[in-house]
């Protein structure tokens, strides 16, 4: 009968129904019938890759995608890109955004054939891929209609390829350099030269100097410029700011060692329209000219200072004008008091985010005000600020409905009763409780019963509570996906037996725990299928048999920590040539395992690991050919 | 430090218990090493560092010191105290050098019928001890004037310069160096040799552009105009004995010791020419005409330009009106008539290794980056020797382990033919564990480990990504099966 129904309905009927459903009921969707099947492909524009064997077909059945992410996509390298351009069948040239982060196998060969067979691209993120050079950037430099590059950490790019991509992809308007360390003002001035369209560029953690400055304050367009911890540029340099990039919206000059406060000044003058300025550890004092200035910023949304002594009446003052201020960060800031932050609660009622880690002076007077007043706070951070009890936290549970995060690492204040009041704000998100030694089962189930949507939760070195506090986790919170239980002295076989019914795990860390055995890791590995991260350093008691459950099972481990395991030679190999998709392996202090065990395993990974730690010994005692083919593939080895 | 500070005292005190009537030399030393020392006295803060300071006591470097000495009293600030004990300390300097000088009257009365060396040294002994009151005396009034550079005031003639001891400051510098020198002692110091510099050639060639800037009057100035034949000649000057040809005057005259005692005299070895005597007339001023009619540097252009030197003709005539007979040995592009333009060009070529796209080369990398910035579609150019290794590093270490069998196919394509080969090569059976059918990653699927059959297999996992599928092979990747091709081959 059902088939009847749905029958009837036209096929733009159902890309519309299908329109409006989220990604995981899009799942049943697909396997309702053949016809849903159809649709589903026809509509998909988003895919990411866990598996290079299936990417010509998944390309070939989805014609109309706009977005391909391959950075989980391990065994991804020329040769596959060659082929897959040799194929033809494949359509790419609706394709406008790839994802190669960490694809560190795919070289300028592959790039510029990809490059090449997606016409209408227009993001690129090759951020992390460490091999990633010169000749690869005059690769990607053929793609011309470019318009946001994220090279993050491209540690061999030099002037000479970013010059190349600056000449070849003169649209840019969003470029993100950070790490790129060997790039200079020589680079940066030609990329302001030849890139004028540019609104968004980061150039943090690099070497360049007041020079580059000078040329990025020529660019008209520019919006956003980041430039977190660059030690060269001094309050010279930013001053040539204040009368350049008339768009500029937001600044990030967190850790910038040599700039001041005055230069900071010069800047706010010359655009009075700035909405985000983030200034973290780089002003010690705010100034009363500071201040002053600040004061004209009407639209100001974001200020971070950070690490600044403030006093009470400047952060009065600042909030009774700065009124539409959404996110403040005033973490590790000296004379942060209750005063100034009831001030600010009053003035500032659209406050979204706000961090006042280790802020010691700051009571429950201040989070009652604050919560009482900003309700759409959505952001907290309240790491090791020791007198906040469970009266602040009391107001917190009945007044922010929105909060979503809320880190209380480190607050001894906080207590099964402070936990009871937390779990009545539903939407919280993420929660970190770590180094909190006042809770127990008690307070864990509160949070386990209450805060179903929770996808983070951080219990480090939590003292007080057992396996039935995991088990009201395990309960309620079905789709937390990342869980930290590291150093908890009381998990046991049966608390893992819990974690097992936690289906969208991805992220679970249990280092130094020693009483879970190989059952439990069995368990555990039984249960999350979608494992991707596991962090298992100093779980002495775990044996192979633990470890051949994971093999069998957790076929998504992207990374996993086996230091200081009692894995045996057998156990490894098996782990690392079943877990197919394992990038990232931390193998040091395997007492069990021999140097022709770690041969054999990590032959049978070489051609998908990523990064690889080893002890540094065993960079003699491995066969160079292994060495050589690893390095080959892109991966890098960190000898401990 | 310890060591040198230790030798400096014990020469100080060792050399003052013998009396300077003894021994003059050593007084001269002594007088030398005392003034050293008062000065570390005076600036003990910062001069004690000095290690140029303190090895001069082995050192023949008296000019050195002095100028360290004269940084040391600028770097600080002016101080009247230091001033004061500066003053007094020249005050006893000089009262020393009166004692000094009594003593060698007295000791003249006496001696008499001595050797015209010690007068000769007693001279140098007082014109040492006042070279170093002079120059004490100019570096105290330099720290009253703080604006005034070091450099100006050893160049510029100060109160004592004028004196006919001392035509300039450095050269009583040097003199004080000299004097230090025992090697000296039978010379007069007073017409120290210059040292002879010897003109290279490349060094002078952009004389002719420089001069331009010369303006003498028309007749202020003698004309030379040399023939051709004779400025394209190798050699300028000749030996008179032998005939033997010379390009520099210098080299002829070491090749003229060869033929005789009466070449080996000073007067015979100085340059001429250079020495003019005093009492003479100013000579005229030479300049070069080039013979070439209708040329710039010819006398009858109209806006003749005279050059200066014989090797400026010389290498105006050889570049301009001359055949490039020196040719690169390795590009040919270029050529030159001048051997030094030559040897110049060859220094730096090779080093323009930053190239644009439109195959222009560049020196530095700025003038690159400046060039791309002017022009539309230009771009640097990566040169082509890094391409093959780093675009087919990956594939080429793969070819590498197939030909030797190890074990990278084996992990490639997981085949059965790869693993036997394996086994056969002795390396891979060493280890403890042996995988009967080598470690392809297939292998662990159809091993039987113990109970673990027990595990239900998943075939198809729906789990992150809605087309995320289990497969057993760690890599079976098949380009023209695509996906569908992965089923499992090992069950």
């Amino acid at each position: 009968m059902s088939h009847s129904i749905l029958s009837a309905l036209s096929e733009d009927l159902l890309v519309r129904v299908y329109g409006f459903l989220d990604p995981p009921c899009r799942k049943t969707w697909r396997l309702v019938s053949r016809e849903f099947h159809r649709v589903d492909s026809l509509s998909r524009t988003s895919i990411r890759i866990l598996r290079v064997e299936f990417l010509p077909a998944l390309l070939f059945k989805h014609p109309n995608l706009s977005s391909l992410d391959l950075s989980v996509c391990p065994k991804l390298d020329d040769d596959v890109v060659l082929r897959i351009a040799l194929d033809g069948a494949v359509s790419t040239s609706r394709l406008k955004s790839l994802n190669l982060s960490r694809a560190t196998a795919v070289r300028a060969r592959g790039l510029e054939t990809l490059a090449r067979l997606c016409r209408a691209l227009e993001r690129v993120d090759v951020s992390h891929c460490w091999a990633f050079g010169d000749r690869e950037a005059a690769a990607l430099s053929v793609a011309a209609g470019l318009r946001e590059l994220k090279m993050d950490k491209c540690l061999s790019l030099s002037d000479v390829g970013l010059a190349r991509i600056v000449v070849g992809c003169s649209k840019l308007n969003k470029i993100s350099l950070k790490w790129c360390m060997e790039i200079s003002d020589l680079g940066i001035d030609l990329l302001c030269k030849k890139c004028k369209d540019l609104k968004s560029l980061d150039v943090s953690y690099l070497k360049i100097t007041n020079e580059s400055v000078r040329s990025i304050a020529l660019l008209p367009k520019l919006e956003v410029l980041e430039m977190v911890s660059c030690p060269l540029i001094d309050d010279a340099g930013l001053q040539y700011l204040e009368n350049g990039s008339p768009s500029l919206k937001e600044i990030d000059v967190t850790r910038c060692d040599r700039v001041s406060s005055s230069s900071l000044i010069s800047i706010v003058k010359g655009h009075p329209d700035l909405q985000h300025l983030k200034a973290s550890h780089c002003i010690s004092e705010i100034s009363l000219s500071f201040l002053h200035n600040i004061k004209a910023l009407k639209h100001l949304k974001t200020l971070w200072i950070d690490g600044a002594r403030v006093s009470d009446s400047s952060l009065l003052t600042l909030s009774a004008s700065c009124r539409a201020l959404t996110e403040l960060g005033v973490s590790r800031c000296v004379g942060v008091t209750d005063i100034g932050m009831m001030g600010l609660a009053r003035n500032c009622s659209n406050l979204k985010a706000l961090n006042l880690a280790c802020c010691g002076f700051v009571t429950d007077a201040a989070i009652s005000a604050v919560a009482q007043s900003c309700l759409n706070l959505e952001s907290l951070q309240l790491e090791s600020c020791h007198l906040i009890t469970e009266k602040g936290l009391q107001s917190l549970g009945c007044y922010s409905k929105r909060l979503q995060e809320l880190d209380l690492t480190d607050c001894d204040g906080v207590n099964d009763r402070g936990l009871e009041y937390i779990s009545k704000c539903s939407n919280l998100l993420r929660l970190k409780l770590g180094l909190c030694a006042n809770i127990s089962d008690k307070g864990i189930f509160h949070i386990g019963s209450k805060c179903s949507k929770l996808l983070e939760l951080d219990l480090y070195r939590c003292a007080g509570f057992g396996d039935d506090g995991l088990a009201a986790i395990s309960r309620g919170c079905k789709s937390l996906n990342r869980l930290i239980l590291s150093y908890w002295g009381e998990l046991t076989d049966t608390g893992a037996e819990k974690i097992r019914q936690l289906e969208q795990l991805t992220h679970l860390e249990l280092r130094g725990i020693k009483n879970i055995t190989g059952t439990g890791l069995a368990a555990i590995a039984r249960g999350c299928k979608k494992l991707a991260y596991l962090d298992l350093k100093q779980c002495e008691n775990i044996d192979d048999s633990g470890f051949w459950a994971l093999a069998y099972f957790s076929r998504n481990l992207r990374q996993i920590n086996l230091c200081n395991c009692s894995v045996s030679d057998t156990a490894l190999c098996m782990l690392m040539s079943n877990l197919s998709r394992v990038q990232d392996v931390d193998l040091v202090h395997l007492n069990r395992v021999t140097v022709e065990g770690f041969e054999f395993a990590l032959r049978a990974c070489c051609n998908r690991l990523k990064k690889l730690k080893l002890l540094a010994p065993l960079r003699f005692l491995l066969s160079s050919e292994l060495l050589e083919v690893l390095h080959a593939r892109g991966c890098r080895i960190r000898w401990d | 430090m310890e060591p040198e500070d230790d030798l400096c005292q014990n020469n100080w005190g060792g050399s003052s218990s013998s009396s300077s009537s003894k021994r003059r030399e050593q007084v001269c030393f002594t007088s030398q090493h005392k003034w050293e020392d008062a000065s570390i006295l005076d600036y003990e803060m910062g001069m004690e560092e000095e290690p140029a300071f303190q090895e001069n006591s082995n050192n023949n470097n008296g000019g050195q010191v002095n100028v360290d000495f004269l940084q040391g009293v600028r770097a600080q600030a002016w101080d009247p105290r230091t001033m004061l004990s500066n003053l007094s300390f020249m005050e006893e300097k000089i009262h020393e050098l009166q004692d000094l000088v009594h003593l060698m009257v007295a000791r003249n009365g006496q001696l008499q019928g001595r050797q015209e060396q010690l007068v000769a040294q007693q001279q140098q002994l007082i014109t040492t001890d006042l070279t170093s009151i002079i120059i004490q005396l100019i570096s105290t009034a330099g720290s009253l004037l703080p604006s005034v550079k070091h450099h100006n005031m050893s160049t510029a003639p100060g109160p004592f310069t004028g004196s006919a001891l001392f035509p300039y400051p450095r050269e009583a510098n040097n003199l004080a160096s000299q004097t230090l020198n025992n090697n000296n002692n039978n010379t007069c110091e007073f017409d120290l040799p210059k040292p002879i510099v010897v003109e290279e050639e490349h060094e002078m060639k952009d004389e002719d552009d420089v001069e331009e800037g010369e303006n003498l009057l028309p007749g202020s100035y003698e004309i030379l105009q040399l023939e051709k034949e004779e400025i394209l000649a190798p050699h300028t000057h000749f030996c008179t004995i032998c005939g033997k040809g010379f390009k520099r005057d210098a080299n002829l005259r070491m090749h003229m010791r060869g033929h005789g005692d009466e070449y080996k005299t000073p007067a015979a070895l100085a340059k001429p020419n250079k020495e003019a005597v005093p009492g003479s007339e100013p000579m005229l001023i030479k300049r070069y005409s080039c013979p070439f009619p209708g040329c710039k540097r010819n006398k009858d252009h109209k806006k003749f330009q005279p050059l200066k030197t014989i090797l400026c003709v010389k290498n105006h005539y050889k570049r301009t009106h001359c055949d490039k007979s020196f040719t690169r040995s390795r590009c040919h592009t270029k050529k030159f008539s001048v051997i030094a333009d030559l040897k110049t060009h060859e220094k730096h070529c090779g080093k323009n290794k930053w190239l644009c796209s439109c195959g222009t080369t560049f020196s530095r990398k700025d003038k690159l980056f400046g060039h791309i910035a002017l022009f539309q579609g230009h771009t640097p150019a990566i040169p082509l020797e890094e391409t093959k290794p780093s675009a087919q590093k990956g594939s080429s270490a793969c070819e590498n382990s197939n030909n030797n069998n190890t074990g990278m196919v084996g992990f490639n394509l997981g085949s059965a033919t790869n693993a036997i080969e394996e086994v056969a090569q002795p390396g891979f059976m060493d280890g403890k564990i042996r995988f009967e059918d080598s470690f392809s990653p297939l292998s662990f699927d159809t091993c039987n480990f113990g109970g673990f059959h027990e595990f239900p297999r998943p075939m198809f996992d729906d789990s992150e990504s809605s087309f995320q599928m289990l497969i057993s092979s760690a890599c079976g990747f098949s380009p023209r099966n695509g996906g569908e091709s992965v089923s499992n081959t090992s069950l």
